[in-house]
């Protein structure tokens, strides 16, 4: 009976507590819904204080909520930070993670996500775990952390423990910063050697006006132009086969 | 009004009437870059073989900087060869042959000229469409310069592309490794000073020039960028031994503005640089004081230098004082 009214309780509060969370969830990162004080004197209410228990602890969403709101607007001061030098030091930010799967060879992709909704998985990713590691394309060493330095590609998720959806943000993010200049791009080397930029054909260049005698043709190849002989000896050549006799 | 479109009618005459003087007066060259001052100075172009010498001598050539390891996507592990010295001798100038294609200036153009030529107007095909249709020859075997691009208008006229839409459908067309069909927000002007202020010079030009025609006038607009802020910093040796070096002492000689670099080359000790640089600018600016005294006397070496800071430099005392610890110093070397 009373473990009966125990749930009961609990239903409400966890109900109550789902109205009353309007908190929007970030994407990536755990938000926990807000505890708000309850009205004194309605009976629901002293159900609730007396059968109800908090889905966590107060300090806990604190905690989170501030860090969220410190970081959220310039991602880039959590790298300077002292608590960022104590906990990864100048080791990159996936350098302790490691993997948890059956067997010698890890599967070929990583999770796909390790949030779904509230809930967090066990052994989240390195982007996960930590909710002051915001990927943003301003925030370029965090980004440069991800890159090989030797050939510019972003780094396997394979080998950083990265789950898929983070890694999809993770490539978005480098691809807007070295679309904006922030991160190094190799481009290839271009040859000016043997072009025309003279602009004097007519295709680039000022039209000729229509010639005033309509027999005139008005660009040069309007009339009949005779083909080079080798030219159309080299192609019957290479077609001879497809040529009717 | 009508006074206002009088008035704008006669600056179009007269500005016709003056290019076509020019043009008459202008000797014809066999590609049309010239250089961006006015006929009235002397006729050197940019591909002149006297100018791209002077050029090639003051970019220099410095293998490890040509051939300094970059990011590559696919790695190969070093090959370490056992070489006798005549062969080391072959390999290096095998080395600086092909450095001497990559230090390769790109062309220096005058600024394409807007093309808005309309070849016929059939007002019978107005609101037949509600887009415009861009009509590309693909005809593989022509050079992109002669190839027509026209656009049906929904009024009905038939007009040739303008340059901006030529290049994103040839690029869509005839794709170029690099090119991307939107302009990279790199070359926005707040982008372009957070990069420049990292000293990422060479690796914004090597961009624009993937990205742009080289008689573009957004490429025009970035070069000019950041040759300004290589000279206003005064790091000259960002640019040292690549290929936009020599662009960078075409555009600071034909401004006037070779100063800052003197004072830089002859702080690195380049004095045959600091000649070179000098003679270009009389080759420039041949109506200057100091080119009609030097074309005089025949000078040469350092006079030429002393000849220039006397006449027509900015920073006379900072070029003097540069020239005199130069001469101290060899003087302190020879005894």
């Amino acid at each position: 009976m009373a473990a009966s009214m125990r749930s009961i309780g609990r239903l409400f509060c966890r109900t109550n507590l789902l109205h009353q969370s309007l908190q929007a969830v970030r994407p990536g990162h755990v938000t926990l819904p807000a505890i708000r004080s309850h009205q004194v004197g309605t009976p629901c209410m002293q159900l609730n204080r007396q059968f109800c228990t908090p889905v966590s602890p107060e300090k806990d969403v604190a905690d989170t909520l501030d860090a969220l709101s410190r970081y959220k607007d310039r991602p880039w001061e959590y790298l300077e930070s002292e608590e960022y030098i104590e906990r990864y030091g100048t080791r990159p930010v996936w350098s302790d993670y490691r993997r948890n799967h059956k067997g010698g060879v890890p599967p070929q992709k990583t999770r796909k996500t390790c949030i779904r909704g509230d809930k967090i998985c066990g052994n989240p990713c390195p982007i996960c775990r930590d909710p002051n590691v915001i990927i943003h394309y301003q925030n370029v060493k965090l980004l440069q952390q991800f890159v090989s330095p030797y050939t510019g590609l972003v780094l396997d998720p394979t080998r950083t423990g990265v789950c898929m959806k983070q890694q999809k943000r993770l490539n978005q993010a480098v691809e807007t910063a070295r679309d904006h200049g922030l991160m190094p791009l190799q481009v290839p080397h271009v040859d000016f050697s043997g072009q025309d930029y003279s602009n004097s054909h007519a295709a680039v260049g000022n039209t000729p006006p229509a010639p005033v005698k309509t027999s005139e043709p008005w660009y040069y190849w309007y009339g009949t132009l005779n083909p080079d002989d080798r030219e159309v000896a080299r192609v019957k050549k290479i077609y001879k086969d497809y040529l009717k006799k | 009004m009508a006074a206002l479109t009088a008035l704008r009618g006669l600056l179009r005459i007269s500005s016709r009437v003056r290019d076509t003087h020019l043009l008459s007066r202008a000797t014809p060259s066999a590609s049309s870059d010239r250089c961006l001052c006015s006929a009235a100075r002397a006729n050197v172009s940019f591909s002149d073989p006297e100018v791209q010498q002077l050029l090639k001598r003051v970019t220099g050539c410095d293998l490890q900087k040509v051939f300094r390891p970059t990011q590559q996507p696919t790695l190969r592990p070093p090959s370490y060869k056992l070489l006798t010295d005549q062969q080391l001798q072959e390999a290096v100038s095998l080395a600086r042959r092909e450095a001497e294609e990559l230090l390769a200036p790109p062309p220096e153009l005058e600024e394409r000229v807007p093309v808005c030529d309309v070849l016929s107007h059939d007002a019978i095909l107005q609101g037949a469409d509600s887009a415009k249709l861009v009509f590309t020859d693909i005809t593989l075997n022509i050079p992109h310069r002669e190839r027509f691009v026209v656009v049906r208008e929904p009024s009905g006229a038939l007009r040739k592309a303008s340059w901006e839409e030529r290049d994103r459908v040839l690029q869509i067309y005839f794709p170029k490794e690099g090119r991307q069909l939107t302009t990279p927000t790199l070359f926005t002007d707040d982008n372009l000073k957070v990069a420049l202020s990292e000293g990422r010079h060479e690796e914004v030009l090597r961009r624009s020039l993937v990205q742009f025609e080289p008689d573009a006038a957004e490429y025009k607009r970035v070069q000019r960028l950041v040759y300004e802020d290589v000279e206003r910093r005064g790091s000259f040796d960002l640019l040292r031994s690549t290929r936009f070096f020599g662009g960078l002492v075409w555009f600071l000689t034909n401004g006037k503005r070779i100063d800052a670099l003197l004072l830089d080359m002859l702080h690195r000790d380049l004095v045959e640089d600091a000649v070179c640089l000098v003679r270009l600018f009389h080759l420039l600016h041949p109506q200057s004081d100091s080119a009609q005294q030097a074309s005089n006397t025949h000078t040469s070496g350092l006079d030429l230098i002393k000849l220039y800071c006397q006449s027509d430099s900015q920073q006379r005392g900072l070029i003097e004082l540069a020239l005199q610890t130069h001469q101290q110093a060899t003087a302190l070397s020879c005894a």
